[in-house]
């Protein structure tokens, strides 16, 4: 027992002494919740490749059979563009599902983690981490 | 042949002033990525920690018009690189992150108490970067392998909304950066005094990775597309 509470701990403060700059990105923790994810299904309205942030609008059906806009916020265009990141796979006027993190504070807003095409592949961004590992190792982006 | 040797004598000379006042160089000259930051231990006066406990990051957070509010704030945004270019008599620092081109005239002896009288100093020096005068007033020199740089002149405004956000700085800080070579990685130690709201120096570290073949991007941010109010409903 008291082994693996100091195990515990020892990662613990590993976790904070090695405080990565990921944990530090405050704005994007600030604003979505990262420990929850939801699926959101919709047609794709624009897509805005930019900093410093991106920007998909989903028009997302309702149950009355109207539509409503459902934002989602992604990284800064010249990151995706260094990460080799297939932006242009998600084109206006398809029908995506997009997994997001939800907003903290707007019902209608969403972080980018994955989205599936309406050909069933699935879009991935590997995130600053690994790009900044694949530099590190001298390899190829991958996640 | 007088002449000649005139000539060389001259071009011998001039080197040697530039050296004098570039110090011993260290090898910065790159494209950088952040890696790591670590950030040293906050120690607020009761007016720092006022204000930060009044801190709105929807609504102070100078990032919404696209604005940079210190050299901290920028370093702190993970993607966006940094490039350093070294000259004879200034250093260029570019940051992707708002587009900040910084310039940094050096100044060999700047905190001896025996420089020259006249020469360039914290009061005169330009702004280091002439598009925000906030920013205030860089002059630098090498230390050994380090390149460190002095500021001044910094208005009274936010200083971090990312690492530690809502930490506000006065028109009194006075900042040392200390660039660090370390193979291709690079060591940017910052320490803010400010008496007005740390009661310790406030230091940060950032380790950088040199990212080869990397280019500094345009940035091209645009309040309207920054700010979360873009999403509230207007209705």
């Amino acid at each position: 027992m008291y082994r693996a509470l100091a195990a515990v701990a020892i990662v613990t403060s590993w976790i904070f002494m090695n405080c990565d700059v990921g944990l530090a990105h405050h704005s994007v923790a600030a604003n979505f919740d990262q420990s929850k994810t939801l699926d959101i299904t919709g047609k794709v309205k624009e897509v805005e490749i930019r900093n410093p942030h991106s920007q998909i609008t989903l028009e997302v059906a309702k149950p009355d059979g109207s539509v409503a806009p459902f934002y989602v916020e992604w990284s800064d265009k010249n990151a995706l563009m260094r990460r080799s990141v297939s932006v242009d796979k998600i084109r206006v006027g398809d029908t995506v599902t997009i997994n997001v993190s939800p907003s903290r504070r707007l019902p209608n807003l969403g972080y980018f983690r994955t989205a599936t095409l309406p050909d069933g592949t699935v879009l991935k961004d590997c995130g600053f981490a690994a790009f900044r590992e694949s530099v590190a190792k001298g390899t190829k982006i991958t996640c | 042949m007088r002449s000649k040797i005139a000539i060389i004598t001259l071009l011998l000379s001039g080197g040697s002033l530039a050296v004098y006042a570039a110090g011993k160089r260290a090898e910065l000259n790159g494209v950088w990525i952040l890696l790591r930051t670590d950030i040293g231990k906050v120690q607020l006066t009761p007016q720092g920690e006022k204000m930060r406990a009044a801190y709105d990051y929807q609504k102070d957070d100078p990032d919404f018009q696209c604005k940079p509010a210190s050299f901290t704030r920028i370093m702190h945004t993970p993607s966006p690189p940094i490039e350093v270019r070294q000259r004879q008599d200034h250093v260029e620092i570019n940051y992707e992150f708002m587009d900040v081109r910084r310039r940094v005239p050096l100044q060999k002896g700047l905190w001896q108490e025996n420089r020259k009288p006249g020469g360039l100093n914290l009061k005169n020096a330009p702004y280091t970067v002439h598009e925000y005068p906030h920013l205030g007033r860089s002059v630098g020199q090498y230390d050994g392998e380090a390149l460190v740089i002095e500021t001044e002149g910094q208005r009274a405004g936010v200083l971090d909304t990312l690492g530690v956000p809502g930490l506000y700085q006065s028109d009194q800080m006075r900042t040392i950066e200390r660039f660090v070579p370390n193979g291709d990685k690079m060591e940017i130690v910052v320490t803010h005094y400010d008496p007005v709201y740390f009661v310790e120096p406030l230091t940060v570290t950032y380790t950088y990775l040199r990212l080869s073949g990397g280019k500094i991007e345009k940035w091209d941010c645009k309040p309207e597309e920054a700010t979360f109010e873009r999403f509230v409903p207007k209705d």
